[in-house]
């Protein structure tokens, strides 16, 4: 019991959210410690170098959401932060030419020209829209979500700023939102173009993480989050750290530290322990007891509530929402190390698009299609993939003359049929490999590792439950004051002197960290009550 | 006794012309009539009711050819209108539906949460422990929902004081049912009707027929986001139960009858086979209707039950109005996906020992069964698997066929109004026909030896019938971003249109189909009002 008056605050998980939410509370003078179960911090955002030489962004790929506030707060450059631009997306497509997109707004115009004069025309259109609606949205995303049901002058006060701001929009900016939170991506883009392979890569982005296809309601509003990072001017919307997504947590665990907190890599947290309704400290898996007054969970809803807690510290009604909050992983990834570089049927040789993202997204119809095999159990034989080369974009990330290739991957339920083992890993695997070659044939034979991660392997390594990258489902029920249960979303939970800042609670997921930092600056509210 | 034809409207003005004798347009026309104003309803048919429609199929065979079916009635037009004393006569059947299982068993369930329960428990004695508490869950939710339904959708961008005090009032009375039940609406209205069931029942004939009704006549699997929105809609009004039916004794159309009853004893006139051909619009105002026949009716208030493709882009030059709006109403989404075969017996088809008397069935063995169907659709195929929603509404009204023989409805689901592949002709409706009947054989063997007559109607065919643009038996999808303050399009729920004196008053504009005559009030008072 040594420890007992050593930390004021128990951080439970080194991901960034975790990192942030120590970080802030460091800042403010508070003993902050926290506790990661693998042996580096970042959590999803992680840099591991599993073949020698070749560094794999394991999960997490592209940064483009994290918060500007909280890359000035913390001053993240100052701690190594790079962030390393994306000069475009190519959509390979079955007939030899292609999409591309570049950052030079002049090329990519004349590219949709080429495709569809119509399209060209709408895509400034769309936009202003898209970054009107972003700046719309954005007070509501940096808000912490009021309580519909409570009375309290706090609730009351943001439910009436939250109308006010709704009331100031416009109608139609206004109605535009509402389209937006309500539709399918398809159809919300079927009313502005023609040409499938835009529709359907800017429909993408709307299905990342979620399991649902592009023509489900709901996919529309996660096309919003591509024009997010785009409104703060602090760097472009795609982009990838240099070192890998791992050097973002390294940054700010390296804030973190100078800021007094203390990090302990290796030390899993087994329960929370619970006095007299009030939480007082953490057990280790190894059996210390650390205390403090305050613990802060950074892990995802299902692995706080259910399995770091006993049941009986929660009320009943809680329990119930928290076990029903959806939190199906759809996704996986895989990364490969190559001897040379892909090339691409549609744009032979060397070439800028190797240094931005390639999207196979050929039509709607094929994003359905590989939507269709996962409702049903099984991963997609021709999958959506997200692929960028870092190496491209950062030598550091490869030996000289080889490369790295970070696929992301969808769908692959992680309630497969029958479910994961070695052979389907590998199965899978081939099939993200056989849909690649299509439209690079080069690549198979210049593979030199490769890296699987299933769903499975999601939530066996990195700790996501059901290997859901977003710590619950972005769907409508599922956010702002729903996100993770009415009455909860506000960082606080049942337990007194316990909070929660991870992906589950709003605004969600994506290597945001405003959850991290909204429920810091929350705690630093009641402890000086 | 209604007037047809031209030459009969008289040389008097009208103060209000109502497009369309579909319930909600004879709704609106009843209001209208009984606050004085001297209204005339015309309809392109030659009789109203609209999709409340009953046909002689075949000698000594009436059969509904539009809906089978139908939600509650509207609660204030049946109280405003005097409804309940016109001789409406409503049959629930009960059991409310029989879920056919293929390879023989069912699932009945009954308008008795109890004896549903005791059905149930066959199939999953969890399901039947937890079916009343769902049963009440989801009654209160609709409850909440017709609160919306009852409502004027309000203005919350731009919002005036005037609108801010809708608002406040809204939320007062949604307050009144609860607070908490109001919070729990909002969670369930986007939810996937999959992830709702998920929330409560893990057997396939439970989840099936309960998924199946979160589609019905929208194109959109229950894995779609807003199937569980689809779900309440079909509740609301009407009792607890959340798969009740009712239809009218001796066939729909006397819902039809009844209406323009009410309608003229409030002083409406009723035209019948006259079709507007457009409306007259001077100066942002509409001055009145010119029929087909080249007739000119002159009026400056005319409500449109016509739904809005048909209103804005069929009947208004488009001269008059916004780009914007004009873009707004092109891209509302119908999308019919659903087809009518009508069927007449010479004898009951064997449905089980159990079911010898149940009226009301359908076949949807699990929610995969129904997401499959859709997915078919998806790519703009008719199902091969089709859900099926049947009625044989001569086991409780035998007029409706020769003694002993009977006739039966089915809506099948899905069977898109864009085929991929071909047009809707007649091999395309024999291949749902035949779908269609071989399904329902595979529930209730020997159906097929008891088929004297069959008739298929297609989404196209249901387009030139009804003048449902696409086949949407709705209106226009009820799906979220089409319902409340977006029906029919964003910033224009409010029964109004860009046209002074121009009203909406069809489906197409909340809270949407399901002959309940709610938009047809709920339009009516807003005309009033202003």
């Amino acid at each position: 019991m040594a420890n007992r008056s050593a930390y004021d605050v128990i951080v439970v998980g080194g991901g960034h959210n975790g990192l942030i939410a120590a970080a802030y509370l460091g800042r403010a003078g508070l003993r902050t410690l926290v506790l990661e179960r693998r042996h580096l911090v970042g959590g999803a955002a992680v840099t591991e170098e599993i073949y020698p030489g070749f560094k794999y962004s394991v999960a997490s790929y592209v940064v483009s959401l994290l918060r500007p506030e909280i890359i000035r707060d913390l001053d993240l450059s100052r701690h190594g932060l790079e962030i390393l631009p994306l000069e475009s997306t190519i959509t390979p497509l079955r007939n030899g030419d292609y999409l591309g997109r570049w950052a030079d707004h002049d090329k990519t115009r004349r590219e949709l020209y080429r495709h569809s004069p119509r399209d060209a025309e709408a895509y400034d259109d769309f936009g202003t829209l898209m970054y009107q609606l972003a700046w719309a949205v954005k007070p509501i995303l940096g808000m912490v979500p009021p309580d519909p049901l409570s009375l309290s002058p706090r609730d009351l006060k943001t439910m009436l700023r939250l109308g006010k701001h709704v009331r100031d929009l416009g109608e139609k900016q206004f109605h535009a939102l509402y389209k937006l939170m309500t539709m399918s991506s398809a159809d919300f883009l079927d009313e502005w173009f023609e040409f499938e392979p835009l529709k359907a890569t800017m429909s993408a982005s709307g299905i990342i993480g979620t399991f649902l296809g592009p023509r489900s309601p709901g996919t529309a509003y996660v096309l919003l989050h591509h024009y997010m990072g785009e409104i703060d001017g602090v760097f472009r919307a795609w982009g990838m750290a240099k070192g890998g997504t791992g050097a973002v947590s390294e940054s700010i665990a390296s804030a973190a530290r100078e800021h007094g907190a203390e990090i302990r890599l290796e030390s899993t947290v087994d329960r929370v322990i619970v006095k007299g309704r009030k939480a007082v400290g953490v057990g280790l898996e190894n059996g210390d007891e650390i205390y403090a007054r305050t613990i802060v969970s950074g892990v995802d809803p299902k692995r706080t509530f259910l399995e770091l807690l006993d049941s009986g510290d929660l009320p009943g009604d809680f329990l119930d929402a928290i076990r029903r909050f959806r939190i199906r992983g759809s996704s996986g990834k895989v990364n490969l190390s190559l001897s040379e570089l892909p090339e691409f049927t549609c744009l032979p040789g060397r070439g800028p698009h190797h240094r931005g993202a390639i999207s196979i997204s050929p039509d709607i119809e094929y994003l359905e299609r590989a939507y269709d095999d996962a409702k049903y159990g099984e991963f997609s034989r021709h999958p959506y993939m997200d692929i960028i080369i870092p190496s491209m974009i950062d030598p550091g990330m490869a030996p000289p003359g080889r490369h790295v290739m970070s696929i992301f991957v969808q769908y692959a339920p992680f309630d497969l049929n029958g479910g994961w083992d070695d052979a389907k890993r590998e199965a899978f695997g081939d099939a993200v490999v056989d849909t690649l070659s299509i439209y690079a044939p080069n690549l198979k034979e210049s593979i030199l590792h490769r890296q699987v991660m299933t769903p499975m392997d999601m939530q066996e390594v990195l700790g996501l439950t059901e290997g859901n990258i977003f710590h619950g489902e972005l769907s409508l029920h599922q956010l702002f004051f729903y996100r993770p249960a009415p009455e909860w979303s506000n960082y606080r939970t049942p337990v007194r002197g316990f909070y929660q800042c991870g992906s589950g609670t709003h605004p969600g997921g994506g290597v945001c960290g405003a959850s991290g930092r909204l429920a810091a600056l929350e705690i630093l509210k009641d402890l000086r009550r | 006794m209604t007037t047809r034809g031209t030459g009969s409207v008289g040389s008097e003005p009208y103060d209000a012309i109502v497009i369309g004798a579909g319930v909600n347009g004879l709704v609106t026309a009843s209001y209208l009539a009984r606050s004085g104003r001297r209204t005339i309803v015309l309809e392109r048919t030659d009789e109203p009711g609209g999709c409340a429609a009953t046909e002689e199929l075949w000698p000594g065979f009436r059969v509904d050819v539009g809906a089978h079916e139908m939600a509650a009635l509207d609660r204030r037009a049946v109280a405003d209108l005097h409804l309940d004393r016109a001789g409406l006569e409503i049959v629930r059947p009960d059991p409310a539906v029989v879920s056919l299982q293929p390879g023989g068993g069912a699932l009945a369930l009954y308008r008795d949460a109890a004896r549903t329960a005791d059905a149930i428990r066959p199939f999953s004695r969890r399901d039947a422990a937890r079916w009343p508490a769902f049963a009440d869950a989801m009654g209160r939710a609709a409850r909440a929902l017709g609160i919306l339904y009852e409502t004027t959708p309000p203005r919350a961008a731009g919002a005036s004081r005037k609108d801010l005090w809708e608002l406040v009032r809204l939320g007062a009375k949604l307050g009144r049912v609860g607070r908490a039940d109001a919070v729990e609406l909002m969670r369930l209205l986007p939810m996937t009707i999959g992830e709702l069931l998920d929330e409560w029942f893990e057997s396939d004939a439970v989840t099936g027929v309960l998924a199946a009704r979160g589609c019905h006549g929208i194109c959109q699997g229950p894995m779609a986001a807003g199937t569980a929105l689809v779900f309440l809609h079909g509740m609301v009004g009407g009792s607890r139960l959340p798969l009740s039916t009712r239809w009218v004794r001796g066939g729909m159309a006397g819902l039809g009858a009844v209406l323009a009853t009410a309608a003229r004893d409030f002083g409406a006139k009723i035209l019948t086979d006259a079709t507007v051909g457009r409306i007259t619009v001077r100066d942002h105002a509409v001055r009145g209707v010119v029929l087909e026949s080249g007739e000119e009716i002159a009026g400056d208030l005319v409500a449109s039950s016509a739904d809005p493709r048909r209103t804005f882009l069929g009947l208004v030059d488009p001269g008059h109005l916004d780009p914007d709006f004009v873009r707004q109403v092109r891209n509302i989404r119908y999308r019919g996906a659903c087809a009518k075969v009508h069927l007449a017996l010479d004898g009951l088809p064997d449905f089980g020992s159990e079911n010898g008397n149940a009226a009301s069935f359908c076949v949807a063995p699990s929610l995969r069964y129904v997401e499959r169907a859709y997915d078919d659709a998806k790519y703009g195929a008719p199902s091969r698997e089709p859900h099926l929603r049947a009625v044989i509404p001569t086991v409780l009204d035998p007029t409706l066929a020769p003694q002993g023989r009977h006739v039966m409805s089915v809506l099948v689901q899905y069977a898109p109004y864009d085929l991929r592949d071909g047009e809707w002709d007649d091999g395309a409706r024999d291949v749902v026909g035949d779908t269609a009947l071989r399904t329902l054989a595979g529930c209730a063997p020997g159906l097929a030896d008891r088929v004297v007559h069959s008739h298929v109607l297609s989404p196209a065919d249901l387009e030139a019938r009804f003048g449902l643009t696409e086949g949407s038996i709705n209106h226009g999808e009820v799906m979220l971003d089409q319902v409340f303050i977006g029906r029919p399009v964003p910033g224009w729920a409010r029964y109004e249109t860009p046209i002074r004196g121009l009203y909406s008053c069809g489906a197409g504009s909340h809270p949407g189909g399901g002959l309940t005559g709610s938009p047809g009030v709920n339009a009516a008072r807003r005309i009033l009002a202003s």
